[in-house]
């Protein structure tokens, strides 16, 4: 029987709160700075009890050809972008033939979809373009970026809201291992608004009490966190089997080992423990490790009351006590359907310099999570392998388990 | 009564903002397509932004294969202006 192909990734592209590029968003994330600040729509809605949220700057799109922009909501500029820093970072200058692509999001534009509605409702109908409704199919960022860059292999998208992003990464890492291609880029996009906030603080699962500092607003496993922060932005990475990255001489980053998904039918909403940790159980099987082999966690751990405790208490199942759990919402706010990928990125960086990232804002940690060990303090450490998870609304689980190149 | 000039100046004012054109591409001789540089997609959207300029239906009875020049376009949209006008 033919041993299947190890699975690489050879690139990375992002763009995030903390602007363009996988640089600005490793850096941002190193120096422990964030990217949230006060909403003014959020503001004007009393009854909405957050108001912070993480953007990405204002980033000039205007160099994307007209007739692909034409088309292109602002989460597939996004895409675009990190698409193109995806593929030169994996050393093309253009895509290469029969490349996958794999990346959803939790929503399409909410912003084009008022503006079409808006026609709708006032009956105007026929005041709706072509370039509006390019915007807001489901599959609107997957299509209009493999137009516009020429990605002619299977384009698939897994939208699984907040876990879309490492959701296509698995997918995509299953396509490589089972033969249907060889190469894929992979991942998720999302943009900001603010229905996003609205929703969530309904289900009383935003942050509310540091609205006057936003930077402290999300407070992954800490007594005083009372939810998320909303955000945005997109992650990407380039998966190919070990051979195809040898063959032409593209450095590994890290060795995708490991990816399980599961889901919760219980409640849509809470994720058991038990679901969790079955997730994570999986995904070490399918790596062929064992869970003393896991050197961090990152967690998805988004700061509400009963996920973040639901997640240690899994996470101490599978590993005990003594496992090394970050989470990156508290830089990154919860960027949707881009997390899991946006975070996947940065914990190949953690790989390549031997260096945790803390969970930003854990002062102290909640009594009710389960014990393990929280990484406070920007540290060295020898890290060889993180499990990464994220878990989405809806009761779709996954874990990916990555390795630092052998 | 609109005048020619009148919508030669709105045709064009659409066409810049919806298209992201410049006073030099638009010359009444030049090429939709090949000038221009509209495709099919374009040409369907800029009915509609043409529509909400001149508050008028220009999908019935538009064929953009007969409009191949700017020119052409003014012409057209001059002949509907006057149906309408006279209330055809």
């Amino acid at each position: 029987m033919t041993q299947s192909p190890k699975v690489v990734i050879t690139g990375t592209g992002a763009v995030s709160p903390y602007g363009a590029g996988v640089f600005a968003l490793t850096e941002g994330l190193f120096s422990g700075s964030c990217g949230m600040h006060t909403v003014p729509e959020l503001e004007a809605l009393p009854m909405v009890k957050t108001k912070v949220a993480a953007t990405v700057p204002d980033i000039d799109f205007s160099y994307i050809p007209r007739r692909d922009r034409r088309s292109m909501s602002r989460m597939a500029k996004y895409a675009y972008a990190a698409a193109k820093e995806t593929l030169q970072s994996a050393g093309y200058a253009v895509a290469p033939q029969g490349l996958g692509f794999f990346m959803g999001s939790t929503l399409n534009s909410i912003s084009v979809w008022l503006e079409v509605s808006k026609n709708c409702l006032q009956n105007h109908l026929e005041l709706v373009k072509t370039s509006d409704f390019l915007q807001i199919m489901n599959h609107s960022p997957l299509a209009t970026v493999s137009q516009a860059l020429k990605i002619n292999g299977p384009c698939v998208g897994a939208a699984d809201a907040c876990a879309t992003g490492l959701m296509n990464v698995g997918l995509a890492y299953l396509a490589i291992k089972q033969g249907v291609v060889s190469q894929a880029l992979c991942g998720g996009t999302e943009e900001y608004h603010p229905m996003f906030s609205a929703c969530f603080d309904i289900m009383q699962a935003t942050s509310c009490n540091f609205n006057d500092r936003p930077g402290e607003a999300c407070r992954p496993f800490d007594k005083d966190r009372t939810g998320l922060v909303c955000s945005e932005g997109c992650g990407l990475l380039f998966l190919e089997t070990e051979e195809s990255a040898k063959k032409r001489g593209a450095p590994i980053l890290a060795e995708i080992i490991g990816f399980s998904s599961n889901t919760e039918t219980e409640n849509m909403a809470y994720p058991s423990a038990q679901t969790l940790r079955e997730c994570m159980e999986m995904a070490i099987k399918n790596a062929g490790i064992s869970a003393s082999q896991i050197d961090l966690l990152n967690a998805h751990a988004t700061g509400t009351l009963v996920g973040d405790i639901a997640e240690t208490q899994a996470a101490n199942a599978v590993f005990g006590p003594g496992i090394q759990v970050n989470s990156l919402k508290g830089h990154l706010g919860h960027t949707m359907g881009a997390s899991g990928s946006l975070e996947l990125i940065a914990c190949m960086e953690m790989l390549k310099r031997q260096e945790i990232i803390p969970t930003k804002n854990l002062c102290q940690p909640d009594e009710r999570c389960a014990p393990v060990t929280h990484v406070t303090q920007l540290e060295k450490h020898p890290v060889n392998i993180i499990l990464k998870n994220s878990f989405a609304i809806g009761g779709n689980n996954c874990s990916v388990i990555i390795r630092r190149p052998l | 009564m609109i005048t020619r000039e009148e919508i030669i100046r709105l045709t064009n004012e659409a066409l810049k903002k919806e298209f992201e054109l410049t006073d030099d591409q638009l010359v009444p001789t030049a090429h939709l397509q090949q000038d221009v540089g509209l495709d099919s997609l374009d040409a369907v959207d800029m009915v509609v932004v043409l529509e909400q300029k001149f508050g008028m239906t220009l999908r019935q009875g538009y064929d953009i294969r007969s409009i191949v020049t700017l020119n052409d376009l003014y012409d057209f949209i001059e002949k509907l202006a006057r149906e309408h006008e006279a209330g055809k």
